[in-house]
């Protein structure tokens, strides 16, 4: 494997670091990201050069065996670049964290330029480093390949609401179509399958500008226990040239030397889809004309589904598409690592109107759990660092009743029929199989809110929680010395102050302004004092904590949601004991 | 007599408009300004009787009134801060630089009246 495309990135990275460093700015950011990146490159440079010198040496010893078993060398070469890219990942995470925290200092439009530079330069780095990975991981034999039932239907639906955000032209159209005599469910590797469709589709809408990019699934063959399908991937874009095409599953190997300069990328995408292609054992073929367009042909086997395997499906609920599901203002907390999901995720949950909040880490989603109320947690059974199970546990073990309590449901790309065992043992209250469908989710998000609301309310413990005083004017009533129109107008400019309060807020959180929120939170509290609004005076506590200790902009975001969803109620209660503290109501 | 003359520097409208009516109520004629810019341009053209205002004022702060009202101005008006935070190095600093009291948020309206009178009986018996 070439590093030089490696260290090529790195040294425009340096160059930029150093060109920022040149302008003014010297605050504690600058001196520290200086100071990772420095950290960042010496590792770099002592896993890329110090594995280069060591080789000559070992191969004088094992020259043999290398000429011997040229797959074991690529096998021996693969691990390392696995490890080096694992190891470069956490100081470039750094570097990428400080980046972020320079963007939130005040900068000068030339810094902001040079930061923004530096900020895609180290992205760039990074998805190279990533896709390193996984291409060596592949060719080593690391990566697993799972065998599990799916319903094809719902992963290209998901594959294709992801390329539609892909897509930013107008002007491109996007088409899928899917053999209706497929089975419905099959027997495969999912995710490895939205990758390869992910990364042709990627492509497809790189290298299009105006035309249209089609997606189609058709029954190959259909015999007794298994299928082939055939996936087409075609594109109207500027298409690649006879000579280049019979290269274009090479690994580095982009069709022209000057198409990275122009589309980016490190030339390994079509490497990598070649590699779980061979490794499904199905086959991949390209067929292009020069300003024509691309179709990519892939062909791989799928085991059927029959009624024994079927058995260990997760029951889909079955849901009447008829019954009015409203799930407005629930609050959910999604435990899920893969960016790609949260992604889906969020942005399903935000259309049915539910408060999300999305973490990958389980210490701070169980910090989460314990400050604010949630109606429910979707969790992610294999997460890195703490996994779903473990988490399960920590809440079922949790002492407040409306935290053990909480419905959990576990979402898993596979279940074999002792996982389901397991989550029943540890508490898991139900599951869905991914990739699932909307409404799937939605029936079953909605099923277990409505159980666990009607056996809370039947015990009686919430009640208390949502008719405490959220609010209390008497105090201020009193300083009006029985002005109650100084009340009223008190009160009005009160309502004004958190309109503009929220206003701020989301101006500021789409400026990333921490300082501005932080500012913002801190005004609104003296007003909040006087009325004594407590469960909003501690949100803002909290917000203006988060804003003077770091950047956390999820959970801004999260606090910023919880204030909007609570300040109804606050207002209804002002309004409340306004009626009564009125003269005319004695 | 004439009633005195405070200027009441909050840009929480809530408070201010809460503030001015108890202190008129109580006998004084009170400007209300919201920003800091503005404060500095009333009291560069006519001082009042006494000042009150908040720490944390857009683009002209507390602190900065009081060292400007000291330094510059050579005025010895008594003048009370008010802050949400009572972030005791702003607090220090304000005394330092000359500020006569200095009172937390929430405000107690009567409190802050007795305050008032106090600094004010003080400034102008003699």
């Amino acid at each position: 494997m070439d590093t030089r495309e490696l260290l090529s990135h790195l040294a425009k990275l340096e160059n930029g670091l150093d060109d920022f460093s040149f302008t003014e700015l010297s605050t504690a950011e600058a001196s520290a990201l200086k100071r990772t990146f420095a950290s960042f490159k010496h590792g770099l440079e002592e896993k890329v050069f110090g594995a280069s010198i060591s080789v000559p040496s070992s191969d004088v010893k094992s020259k043999q065996y290398h000429v011997d078993s040229k797959v074991q060398g690529t096998f021996q070469e693969s691990t390392l670049i696995a490890n080096v890219s694992h190891e470069i990942r956490t100081p470039l995470n750094g570097v990428l964290g400080f980046i972020d925290l320079l963007k939130d200092t005040s900068l000068s439009s030339k810094q902001s330029e040079l930061v923004t530079a530096l900020d895609k330069a180290s992205n760039n780095l990074m998805d190279i480093i990533n896709e390193l990975l996984e291409y060596s991981k592949l060719a080593a034999g690391h990566e697993k390949f799972e065998k599990v039932p799916f319903n094809l239907a719902n992963m290209i639906g998901e594959v294709a609401f992801l390329c539609k955000t892909l897509i930013t032209s107008k002007d491109v159209l996007f088409k899928v179509h899917i053999d209706k005599s497929i089975p419905e469910k099959i027997i495969g590797d999912p995710s490895k399958l939205s990758q390869i469709l992910l990364n042709l589709l990627g492509n497809a809408v790189k290298f299009v500008d105006n035309g249209a990019i089609t997606l189609q699934v058709n029954l190959k063959s259909n015999k007794k226990n298994r299928v082939h399908l055939e996936f087409l991937v075609s594109d109207t874009g500027i298409g690649i040239a006879n000579d280049k095409l019979k290269h274009i599953f090479d690994s580095y190997a982009q069709a022209e030397s000057d198409t990275h300069l122009k589309y980016g990328g490190s030339g390994l995408g079509l490497s990598i889809v070649k590699e779980i292609v061979d490794n499904l054992k199905g086959c991949i073929a390209v067929n292009s004309t020069l300003g024509k367009g691309t179709t990519f042909k892939v062909i791989l086997p799928f085991q059927k589904v029959d009624l024994l395997t079927d058995d260990f499906l997760p029951k889909v609920k079955e849901n009447d598409t008829s019954r009015e599901i409203d799930l407005t203002g629930k609050r959910v907390l999604v435990f899920e690592d893969n960016i790609m999901n949260q992604k889906l995720m969020e942005n399903r949950l935000k259309t049915w109107g539910c408060d999300t909040f999305i973490t990958d880490n389980g210490i701070y989603g169980l910090k989460l759990l314990e400050n604010h109320q949630f109606d429910i947690v979707l969790m992610d059974l294999r997460m890195p660092k703490m996994n779903g199970y473990e988490i399960t546990e920590r809440i079922r073990q949790s002492k407040d009743s409306t935290i053990s309590k909480i419905p959990i449901i576990a979402l898993s790309a596979d279940f074999s029929a002792t996982d389901k065992k397991e989550c029943k043992t540890i508490g898991i209250t139900d599951f869905i199989l991914k990739p699932y469908n909307a409404e799937e989710l939605k029936g079953v998000i909605y099923d277990h809110i409505s159980k666990s609301s009607a056996h809370i309310s039947n015990s009686g413990t919430t009640s208390t929680k949502n008719d405490k005083a959220l609010v209390n004017i008497e105090a201020i009533y009193a300083e009006c010395m029985g002005q109650s129109e100084l009340l009223d107008e008190l009160v009005r400019l009160f309502k004004q102050n958190i309109f503009e309060f929220i206003g701020k807020v989301k101006m500021h959180l789409q400026s990333s302004n921490f300082q501005g929120i932080g500012f913002a939170a801190h005004k609104i509290k003296s007003s909040l004092k006087m009325l004594e609004a407590t469960s909003l005076l501690s949100i803002c506590e909290k917000i203006s904590e988060v804003c003077k200790t770091g950047n956390d902009k999820n959970y801004l975001n999260f606090l910023y949601h919880q204030f909007l969803d609570e300040y109804p109620n606050v207002e209804h209660q002002i309004d409340e004991q306004i009626e009564r503290l009125s003269p005319n109501n004695p | 007599m004439e009633p005195r003359k405070i200027l009441l520097a909050e840009d929480d409208e809530m408070l201010a408009s809460l503030l001015k009516y108890r202190l008129e109520k109580e006998g004084y004629a009170v400007t209300v300004r919201s920003d800091g810019k503005a404060v500095k341009q009333d009291i560069s053209a006519q001082l009042p009787d006494a000042i009150i205002s908040d720490i944390m004022m857009p683009y002209f702060s507390g602190i900065e009134l009081v060292d400007y009202l000291r330094n510059n101005l050579k005025s010895d008006i008594p003048i009370i801060l008010i802050s949400a935070a009572s972030n005791e190095e702003n607090v220090i600093s304000a005394f330092k630089l000359g500020a006569n009291d200095f009172i937390a948020k929430p405000v107690s309206p009567s409190e802050l009246l007795i305050r008032v009178s106090k600094e004010i009986e003080r400034f102008y018996r003699t």
